[in-house]
């Protein structure tokens, strides 16, 4: 192992080769390593930022102010109606809440949130100090729904309790608990997806494909949902699930309470696309869809291809690294950049599983690096061993990828263009192409400018 | 679980009680929209002002990962901040083991001088006792090889501007003095950018003066691009000078505001002797000018280049001086900052209307306050200065003080997008602009580049609007030039026709909710969850034309548009009226609401009313009306019990009005364009005075139309709450085809909250209202049963689709893929949870289903398989299930396939292939492989990716 590796990290650092021919298997799902500088953030976060997008709902942090600071309008997902939720509520505990327990303010927040705000849905976020301090945040959802008729809804996500990936799990949970009083009303022909964000407008791009088919998209979870939206989710047919990590868990409760079967789909580049809408219209049987969906892919297909064409010649040989949430979505990246001619040297994740190393130990090939919850340390000692010459990672990450004078692709939470779809692919190759054709990399490592 | 609502009369009060508050106070248990963080990023930012110094934070691992990103998102550098990455257990037994580990680790990757550890909520919420565990740490051995300094800031104990002095309080209480005197002044600063840091120490170089200055984030957050990268921050204030803050000649502290208990130079003068000099910062002429005077008498040499800089300063104020005062700003941030800000504007007689703060510091408020009485013009009018405040009473505030420039960290911009103010960013956090680190606002320089910014924000907003606002203002087509009735308050009271104004209280307060309306469902949220109301169909005719409605139905101020409903006679309202008194014990209200004007046939309306009254002398009276023809029968109406009154204004301005109503019907003869418009309006603020005279609660209905009264229904609000009506409701306008605004878009819900927010601050807003149909009865949320769909075409079978596929001709294989991700075949055989099914000639693949084989469970945690470590063993006879599942197909597609599995799918006849393909063409291609007899192959190599 290079300089600057801890030995509590080694085993979660591999090479493709080991992980493919060698039949190893990398360390990963743990606690973060005490002072290796984990990229990951906690498991509030992750509750938060699979139901932020609800629109309607009212996002209160039970807590101390800085969670809610930080997050606030975490998620650049984007609202065709109520903008409520890119608000930032906190109860703002202090010391004497701490010694006396919060509900007191909790139940007053309460009153004043349904008084002037009157939103469908609460979300009560318990973090840290709430988990440490016991307030019974049950029992005042209990009594102000009796009280109000609205639902609240207790998430219980203190950051010590595990990774992101089990607030991905609450906040599965907390939309199980929201829609679950519907689950008997009748099934119609139509679509729920879950696991699209709507960042960039991109879920407002894959409806568009659904209606062209003249398929029905029920519910979106959670992408420019409302609390409306999503107790149709119980009637639908089909689950389409998306970004995988995060909702695969609310399919499966699905499939079992509601009795609708899901498929995972990729949104994300072209050949995805194209399999995850030919998927959709099978999978529902409707004949007369599945032939407006051959002409849809048909012809987005050759518009994508010509559009990309020009981007080809400038990304040919470059090298990619990517350090992502979930490993779903760095599957994807992989493919997206192979498509593009680029090869990936480095592949990483937050919180990927072992099977998912082993496949990108597969696409990357034999002597990728492949990481799980790396540091900035072993990106930068990896980086610059393998030569990246663009980094896809989180808003954390681009600082340090500029100061090694490495290209950075958005494919995060503030990216402003959208990335899925067949619209997704063309800026996909724009944005990394802009990037790493820019001038400023050839003056940055021009040596010394006296001579 | 009951999704019913309690009504019961002691909720009901409690919630009326926080209704009657909310419009205009705060919110006192939510922070909505905070104007600050938590104490930990305070503290890390300071840090990152000392040379070679990490932080470590002890909590869970989230705190550190935000601070990380909100800091290096506004410096754009990299920001590494470690964690003790506290877990359950740590929080349960405490978390000493991690700490240490946290500290081996860190020292291990980064070798710096100084490691810092500042705690998090949870390490002391748990109790923590991080001095104690870094004394037993250092006391290790082999000895480490860094100084530790540890603090005590838990993100409820303040914001991060203590967290900020907590650090630099901690620094020099457990930096090793050595008390050699020296020549040189000690500099602390609060929260400046990283080049006002550098400004910083340009001038006192230039003053040729010796100094330690602390912290100093002038190069570690604002790195130069180097082809060496050093992940330890290298520059700062080193161990060493700290080590000489003791034997200074003086300490200059540059922050008004920091609290004695975290002041660095308090302790140094208590415990060291060192002479102590606060100053504000050096921000504005005057300050500037004390800061220089101060170090003048401190022996320092001020050059030509400094005094020019001043000159320069004064001739900028001068220049702009006629801009700055058309400015009214609102200024936030942190307490030292605003102070500073309000002292520069002051100075350039730009207004400060607004002052706020999100931390809470002794003595803001009357320094900003006593700065702004004594110095600020009278005649930019009442101010407010606020600590412990977030965006939601800064907006509040700088609405009703009409403030047209917001300056402060870049989390304004939300407020600066929703109200069209332009922001001047200037202090952290900023993720929307570059360039954080390079805020110059130190100086006469740093204070030219404030108030440029200041002014040329306020220069661009004049020069866009200004030809737009003085055409509208000014400008008269020939059109209607008979009389333009200049509606403005004044002149309305003085023009109501015959009416003695009753008093002179036309600029009244927003008037409070009055208990009584609580009974009327749709004048209140909670009755409208209890209380049922009848509407009486009684009035057919109409006396005015609007754009949008079509008369073939509804009135469409009143009633969705579309719906008809058959007209009564006063006798059969009666008879109706009793069927629903019996059916609905709880109907509080009946109510005329048209299904034209109901003051358009007043006889019919007066005579219903009047019918009612004998049979129940009980029962609330509501009508819905114009205006236009209603002032003269408000007394009768008032005299039979009418106790509610709503009143459709759509515009207060004859000029948006025309555009709104096509023509009126007054006393016989029709009138059109801006004359119908100013007669209505004129009558309709007749009635409205009067009716709040008579002591009836009036509501106002605003039908919002896309581009024609958006803008002015704020106008419309403040006008009609000055003349006293009691709540407002803006409602949607419904487009009909075949009317003239037709064509408008149909505003979204979220639109209409906006504009009703706005409205809001005037006169209170009811948002539940369901824009019911004229002949409406019961709950206002009885018509909201959800209408779920029939089911449609059912999902069509299986053995259906096979039909359909092979009926396109040629042979079909039916094949299996193993895949997690859905997209790829990324799946051993053996760790199949899920086959997709599909159906394919070789040309084209066709899902047909997905199987479901894996057991229930899984990690609890993610759902996903524990295959960790190699993956749990399956249950016996698993494979055999496995196999069974794809009996009917022909072939397998799967990462790999174990020979025993091989060997019983080939037994019964199924052939097996590995790849990692997308399952579409590993389909494919097996497909083809079959049906060209070439299927017993297994190798990958076969499907080698195209």
């Amino acid at each position: 192992m290079p300089q600057h590796i801890l030995e509590d990290r080694e085993l979660s650092i591999a090479t493709g080769s080991d992980l493919t021919s060698e039949g190893k298997t990398i360390k990963c799902g743990q606690n973060s390593v005490s002072g290796s500088v984990s990229q990951r953030a906690c498991v509030y976060c992750g509750a938060r930022v699979v139901l932020n997008p609800i629109t309607d709902a009212f996002h209160l942090v039970h807590g101390p102010i800085g969670c809610a600071s930080y997050t606030w309008d975490i998620r650049g997902s984007l609202s065709s109606d109520s903008e409520l939720f890119r608000q930032s509520f906190s109860t703002d505990l202090k010391e004497k809440d701490v010694i006396f327990g919060g509900v007191v303010k909790l139940k007053q927040a309460v009153d004043e949130i349904m008084a002037r705000f009157n939103p469908p849905v609460v979300f009560i976020y318990s973090t840290c100090l709430v988990g440490v301090i016991g307030d019974d945040v049950d029992s005042v959802c209990r009594e102000s729904e009796r009280r109000y008729g609205a639902r609240f809804i207790n998430v219980k996500a203190p950051g010590f309790a595990g990774h992101k990936a089990l607030g991905y799990k609450l906040a599965c949970e907390a939309l199980f608990e929201l829609i679950k009083p519907f689950r008997d009303n009748p099934k119609v022909k139509g679509i729920n997806i879950l696991g699209d964000y709507n960042l960039a407008g991109e879920i407002w791009i894959i409806k568009n494909y659904f209606k062209e088919v003249g398929l029905k998209v029920l519910s979106v979870f959670t992408g420019d949902s409302s609390y409306e939206s999503l107790i149709k989710a119980p009637t639908a047919s089909l689950n389409v699930v998306q970004c995988a990590g995060s909702m695969t868990y609310l399919a499966k409760m699905m499939e079992e309470s509601f009795n609708i079967p899901y498929v995972k789909a990729s949104f994300f580049g072209l050949e995805d696309t194209a399999s995850a809408l030919m998927k959709t219209v099978d999978l529902l049987g409707d004949s007369k869809a599945r032939q407006k969906a051959k002409s849809l892919v048909e012809r987005e297909g050759r518009k994508t291809h010509e559009a990309v064409e020009k981007y080809l010649p400038l990304l040919k040989g470059k090298k990619a690294a990517i350090f992502v949430g979930g490993g779903f979505k760095a599957v994807s990246l992989v493919r997206q950049f192979k498509a593009l001619g680029l090869e990936t040297v480095l592949v990483g994740t937050q919180t990927g599983s072992a099977e998912d190393y082993e496949l990108l130990g597969e696409l990357a090939g034999p002597s990728a690096v492949i990481l799980d919850d790396a540091n900035p340390a072993e990106l930068e000692t990896f980086m610059r061993q393998k030569g990246a010459d663009i980094l896809v990672g989180g808003v954390k990450e681009r600082p340090l990828a500029y100061k090694l004078g490495v290209a950075f692709c958005d494919h995060n939470h503030e990216r402003k263009a959208p990335l899925a779809g067949f619209a997704g692919v063309e800026n996909f190759a724009r944005e990394i192409t802009l990037s790493i054709n820019s001038p400023v990399w050839a003056l940055a490592r021009a040596s010394s400018f006296l001579d | 679980m009951s999704l019913e609502w309690v009504t019961s009369s002691k909720n009901l009060r409690s919630f009326e009680n926080k209704i009657k508050k909310y419009i205009m106070t705060k919110l006192s248990n939510i922070c909505a929209n905070p104007c600050k963080m938590c104490q930990p990023l305070g503290a890390i930012t300071a840090f990152y002002g000392l040379k070679k110094c990490m932080s470590l934070l002890h909590g869970s691992q989230g705190c550190s990962t935000y601070i990380r990103r909100h800091l290096a998102t506004h410096y754009n550098e990299p920001v590494d901040v470690a964690s003790s990455s506290l877990s359950e257990e740590g929080a349960v037994f405490g978390g000493e083991k991690n700490l240490f580990k946290g500290l081996d680790n860190l020292i291990k990757l980064y070798s710096p001088d100084i490691v810092a550890v500042s705690t998090t909520c949870l390490a002391e919420t748990i109790g923590e006792d991080v001095g104690a565990m870094i004394k037993r740490y250092l006391e290790r051995a082999p000895k480490p090889a860094a100084e530790v300094i540890s603090l005590s800031t838990p993100g409820y104990g303040g914001t991060q501007f203590e967290g900020w002095f907590r650090a630099l309080r901690a620094v020099v209480e457990q930096v090793p003095m050595k008390k050699v005197s020296l020549d040189s002044i000690n500099v602390v600063t609060g929260p400046i950018s990283p080049a006002d840091a550098r400004e910083l120490k340009k001038t006192l170089s230039a003053l040729k003066l010796n100094y330690i200055l602390l912290p100093d984030i002038s190069y570690n957050l604002d790195g130069p691009f180097s082809l060496e990268y050093n992940r330890l921050p290298q520059e700062g204030t080193s161990i060493e000078q700290i080590s000489q803050m003791a034997g200074a000649r003086v300490t200059l502290e540059l922050s008004p505001f920091c609290p004695d208990n975290l002041s660095p130079g308090l302790f140094l003068r208590d415990n060291y002797g060192v002479d102590l000099i606060r100053l504000n910062l050096p921000i504005g002429l005057r300050d500037t000018d004390i800061f220089l005077k101060t170090l003048k008498d401190l022996g320092a040499v001020i050059g030509d280049d400094i005094i020019q800089e001043r000159g320069r300063y004064l001739d900028a104020m001068l220049d702009s001086h006629k801009y700055s005062a058309q400015g009214r700003a609102a200024l936030f941030g942190e307490p030292d900052l605003v102070y500073s800000l309000s002292r520069l504007c002051v100075e350039n007689g730009l207004a400060t209307i607004v002052a706020a703060t999100g931390s809470i510091a002794k003595e803001f408020k009357e320094r900003v306050e006593n700065e702004l009485q004594q110095n600020q013009s009278p005649l930019a009018g009442p101010f407010s200065v606020l600590d412990g405040s977030d965006f939601t009473d800064i907006e509040r505030e700088a609405v009703k003080g009409e403030v047209n420039l917001l300056v402060g960290n870049g989390d304004g911009r939300r407020l600066a997008q929703k109200r069209g103010w332009p922001l001047v960013r200037c202090a952290f956090p900023i993720h929307d602009h570059v360039g954080g680190q390079r805020i110059k606002n130190l100086f006469y320089e740093g204070s030219i580049s404030l108030l440029d910014h200041m002014v040329n924000s306020l220069c661009s907003n004049l020069e866009s609007s200004f030809r737009k606002d003085l055409k509208n203002q000014y400008f008269r087509s020939n059109f209607g030039q008979d009389k333009v009735l200049e509606l403005d308050l004044e002149d309305l009271e003085n023009n109501i026709n015959g009416m003695a104004p009753a008093s002179k209280s036309i600029q009244r307060p927003i008037r409070e909710y009055v208990p009584k309306k609580l009974a009327h469902p749709c004048f209140s949220l909670e009755a409208s969850h209890s209380l049922a109301r009848l509407h009486l169909p009684v009035a057919p005719d109409c006396n005015i034309g609007c754009l949008y409605c079509l008369r073939r139905y509804d009135c469409a101020n009143e009633s969705r548009p579309g719906v008809t409903s058959a007209v009564l006679n006063p006798e059969e309202a009666l008879e109706r009226f009793l069927i629903v008194k019996k059916k609905f014990p709880n109907l509080s209200v009946v109510g005329v609401a048209g299904p034209g004007e109901a003051m358009a046939s007043p006889e019919k309306t007066l005579e219903t009313f009047r019918l009612i009254r004998k049979s129940d002398s009980d029962i609330l009276f509501c009508l819905s009306s114009n205006g236009l023809a209603l002032a003269p029968y408000l007394r009768d109406l008032k005299d039979l019990g009418l106790s509610h009154l709503t009143l459709t204004v759509n515009a207060v301005d004859p000029k948006i009005g025309q555009k709104i109503y096509g023509h009126v019907d007054y006393y016989s003869k029709r009138y059109r364009g801006l004359e119908a418009a100013s007669i209505i309006l004129a009558n309709q603020m007749t009635a409205l005075k009067m009716a709040v005279d008579l002591g009836l609660i009036v509501k106002i209905n605003t039908v919002l139309i896309e581009g024609l009264n958006e803008e002015h229904s704020e106008q419309t609000a403040k006008t009609c709450a000055a003349l006293g009506a009691s709540i407002g409701n803006i409602m949607q306008h419904i487009p009909v085809k075949g009317t003239l605004l037709g064509e408008k878009r149909k505003l979204s819900r979220a639109e209409l909250q906006k504009t009703s927010e706005k409205c809001a601050l005037y006169l209170p807003q009811i948002r539940h209202c369901r824009q019911c149909r004229a002949d409406a009865a019961g709950l206002l949320s009885d018509d909201r049963s959800i209408d779920f769909t029939k089911p449609e075409e059912g999902l069509m079978d299986i053995a259906a689709k096979v039909e359909n596929l092979a009926a396109g001709g040629g042979r079909q294989v039916k094949i299996a893929a193993v895949s997690k991700s859905g997209v790829l075949v990324d799946q051993h055989f053996g760790q199949a949870e899920r086959f997709y099914i599909y159906l394919s000639d070789g040309n084209e693949v066709r899902l047909l289903e997905t199987r479901n084989v894996a057991s229930a469970g899984g990690c609890s945690r993610c759902g996903k398989p524990d295959t960790i470590g190699g993956g749990e063993a399956r249950p016996k006879g698993f494979i055999d299930k496995l196999v069974k599942a794809v009996s009917d197909c022909e072939a397998v597609v799967a990462v790999r396939v174990g020979e025993s599995p091989q060997s019983k799918l080939a037994a019964l006849g199924i052939a097996s292939f590995a790849t990692y393909e997308s399952m579409e063409r590993a389909v494919l291609a097996a497909a083809g492989k079959i049906l060209t007899g070439k299927s017993q192959q297994t190798d990958s190599s076969n499907l080698a990716v195209g």
